[in-house]
């Protein structure tokens, strides 16, 4: 009898310990995702969405934790805080502000190389994680593309006696010159904050003038020291106090239907179909319309584009085998071109993956997707073309420009200071 | 003093968790820092160590020098303006005039707000276009004074400090309460042989407190003007051309940069420019002998 009872203790015992086993192996797993995509973000209603379906098709293994992060600069330095001591988020988004070389070398990152070449990789642009890629591992997955090109307001511009953009930056100068005749601001400068508005300018003006390679040499490039020379002139026909401005003031002066030409990316395109931003029942995108770089007298850049990566999707190494297929289950969730197109549809904004755009898609959207196509070449944003560092010190030697601190010279040298010290 | 073998146990129990703390959160760390401002390293690579390579480039760099300036200009404001403007507010409502329960409040009121708030708000009030500063002079007719405040390098600075100083309610509060401490008697005697309010507060007030919330609120102030961060970098981000920016500012643009090494060479600078402010506020005001060596509190006793 004392035999049979400790058997069948014997047994429950081995039971129980299963059924632990298999409890342990059916456990949710949490994907914990930092993303910027909240709040006012145009990408946010789309994405909660979206991760909340997710987490409904896959109840009871695996639940996707968003972490909101409302500020991108803040955003940022939390990232950079936590990569650093160990705790990099499960997924995360990441922009070309990072050390893309030294993220990857450090192992810190999942590779997806193995993934995108099992056929996942067909969804996206030719070339687009390529270019990416250090000693052929792709831990930096480019996600949302960005072109950069300006939108002026064609009713502002009807009042100066202008039907047209102009197509070079003479005649860009010209256009100025009338604005503020008539009371106008040419367009949005800034040189507060992080210069942003001012650096996608100079991004304009290196490329105009520098052509496709104005990279090869660093800011060697005379293209450099010229396009401040345009940037500072630039400043003459903004609006008053835009050495101090923000992104706020930018654009709070093109809502406002004082400025005549917008630069920004194609995230920003939402906005100008929002009723809030309407003015006596007409929508601001009603009054926009899609202008190409001007061209520079004697430059290279003529048909160019500047882009860029505006985010890359970057997953944690994973230890656990069921982890790291649950984490790349939802990065090709996320990039699915059937969800890719409803996230361009309802923000406006453009992605690497490749995609069937909703007939609902909005004209300012197709208009910028038409100057992509049309782009005989494209130039990377300065900001992703250099170290951190520059877009770092953009401000302060922009500021010390316009207020003839330093000249144009100057100015770039002082980029590159910044450079070399943090090289 | 020589403890006893008995007393040594319950110091030790009494001392050791506050040790351990000391150790934990404050030596390990500037050590950390220390060791880090010696080394090239980017956070995710394998560090090098730079000699004190970080530290030339510190000092060569304009930013950097600047930012010390501009931290001890902080200082000095707070330790012997702001201060010394909470005194003489301490000293007035503790007088207790009609209403000074009001003003302690409302001068107190800004302590309670963040000071990223502050910043906002005043942000608002210089901007350029649309701030009531401007606005304001051109409604008195004087809109040639009008300028953009924080983008304009002569007055970028001083305004970034200016409307920080009359933020006084802190250190006022902590004076207030010193003062309350000092025994009534002095004044009375004082008033009797003829004293004025002005000649009790240089000759009673001012002395019973120097050595006490004085010195601690110099220190705190100081403290406060070298660690100066969310203000600067809320309302010019350091600039024009760097002449707003701090060195916690400047240690915060290293970090974006990813240079570990130069962002703790540049908080090990921050921690020796302290200590060598807070010994000089030290020795400033233990320099004089005491005026009225009577302790607060004990006269008539």
């Amino acid at each position: 009898m004392k035999k049979a009872l400790a058997l069948l203790l014997a047994l429950t015992m081995i039971f129980a310990l299963c059924a632990c086993g298999k409890q342990a192996k059916a456990e949710e797993i949490t994907i914990n995702f930092p993303s910027v995509w909240v709040g006012t973000d145009s990408k946010a209603p789309y994405m909660e969405q979206l991760i909340a379906k997710f987490n409904e098709e896959n109840a009871g293994k695996i639940k996707v934790v968003v972490e909101e992060q409302t500020d991108y600069q803040a955003a940022r330095d939390k990232l950079r805080t936590t990569i650093t001591t160990g705790n990099t988020p499960d997924l995360c988004i990441l922009d070309t502000t990072y050390d893309i070389k030294a993220y990857t070398e450090s192992g810190k990152f999942m590779d997806l190389a193995p993934y995108l070449a099992d056929g996942w990789g067909k969804d996206f642009a030719e070339g687009s994680y390529d270019a990416w890629s250090v000693d052929g591992k792709v831990c930096f997955l480019p996600f949302e593309s960005a072109v950069f090109t300006p939108i002026y307001n064609t009713k502002i511009f009807n009042e100066i006696g202008w039907d047209h953009f102009p197509a070079t930056y003479d005649e860009f100068f010209q256009f100025c010159k009338d604005a503020k005749a008539k009371g106008y601001n040419a367009m949005g400068q800034m040189a507060g904050e992080n210069g942003w508005s001012s650096m996608l300018w100079y991004s304009l003006i290196v490329e105009a003038i520098g052509g496709k390679d104005v990279y090869a040499n660093g800011l060697q490039d005379p293209a450099f020291v010229k396009a401040a020379e345009i940037l500072k002139e630039m400043y003459d026909y903004t609006f008053d106090g835009a050495i101090s401005a923000g992104a706020g003031d930018v654009n709070g002066h093109w809502l406002a239907r004082d400025t005549a030409i917008y630069l920004n990316g194609p995230w920003w395109v939402a906005n100008l179909y929002k009723e809030d931003n309407a003015k006596d029942g007409v929508l601001l995108a009603d009054d926009c319309e899609v202008a190409v770089n001007p061209k520079y007298e004697g430059g290279k850049g003529e048909g160019g584009l500047v882009t860029t990566v505006q985010a890359f999707l970057a997953a944690a190494e994973q230890t656990d085998p069921a982890k790291k297929e649950a984490v790349v289950k939802f990065i090709k969730y996320l990039t699915d071109p059937q969800h890719v197109s409803e996230l361009a549809l309802s923000s406006g904004a453009m992605f690497f993956v490749k995609y069937e755009p909703s007939p609902d898609t909005s004209l300012i959207s197709q208009k910028l997707t038409q100057v992509a196509n049309d782009a005989a070449f494209t130039v990377i944003h300065v900001n992703g073309a250099f170290p951190t560092a520059f877009s770092t010190e953009f401000p302060a030697a922009l500021s010390a420009l316009i207020l003839g601190q330093v000249d144009a010279q100057g100015f770039v040298d002082q980029l590159q200071t910044a450079i070399d010290n943090a090289a | 003093m020589k403890l006893e073998r008995s007393d040594r146990g319950p110091l030790w129990a009494f001392l050791g968790p506050a040790i351990v703390l000391m150790v934990a959160f404050f030596v390990i760390p500037v050590v950390y820092v220390a060791v880090v401002s010696i080394l090239k390293w980017n956070g995710i690579s394998t560090p090098a160590f730079n000699s004190l390579r970080n530290y030339l480039m510190l000092f060569k760099d304009k930013a950097f020098t600047r930012s010390i300036l501009n931290n001890v200009i902080w200082a000095l404001v707070a330790g012997f303006i702001q201060v010394p403007l909470a005194m003489v507010m301490a000293i007035i409502l503790s007088r207790k005039p009609k209403g000074w329960k009001f003003f302690r409040t409302v001068y107190f009121f800004p302590q309670v707000i963040s000071g990223i708030a502050l910043a906002t708000m005043w942000r608002a009030i210089y901007n350029a276009d649309t701030g009531l500063l401007n606005g304001l002079l051109k409604a008195v007719g004087l809109g040639h004074l009008a300028k953009d405040w924080l983008g304009t390098i002569e007055t970028a600075f001083p305004a970034v400090l200016i409307y920080w100083i009359f933020y006084v309610g802190y250190y006022m509060v902590i004076m207030m309460a010193d003062i309350t401490t000092i025994d009534e008697s002095y004044y009375e005697a004082a008033t009797i042989d003829g004293a004025t309010d002005f000649q009790q507060a240089i000759h009673i007030t001012i002395p019973l407190i120097r050595r006490t919330s004085l010195l601690t609120c110099v220190t705190l102030a100081s403290v406060m003007g070298l660690r100066q961060f969310e203000q600067v970098y809320m309302l010019t981000n350091g600039q024009p051309a760097n002449t707003t920016s701090t060195i916690v500012l400047y240690m915060y643009k290293k970090l974006q940069d990813s240079n570990y090494g130069m962002a703790s060479a540049s908080a090990v600078i921050l921690i020796i420019v302290g200590v060598i402010f807070i010994v000089c506020i030290r020795k400033l005001f233990e320099g004089r002998g005491e005026t009225v060596k009577v302790k607060k509190g004990r006269a008539g006793k």
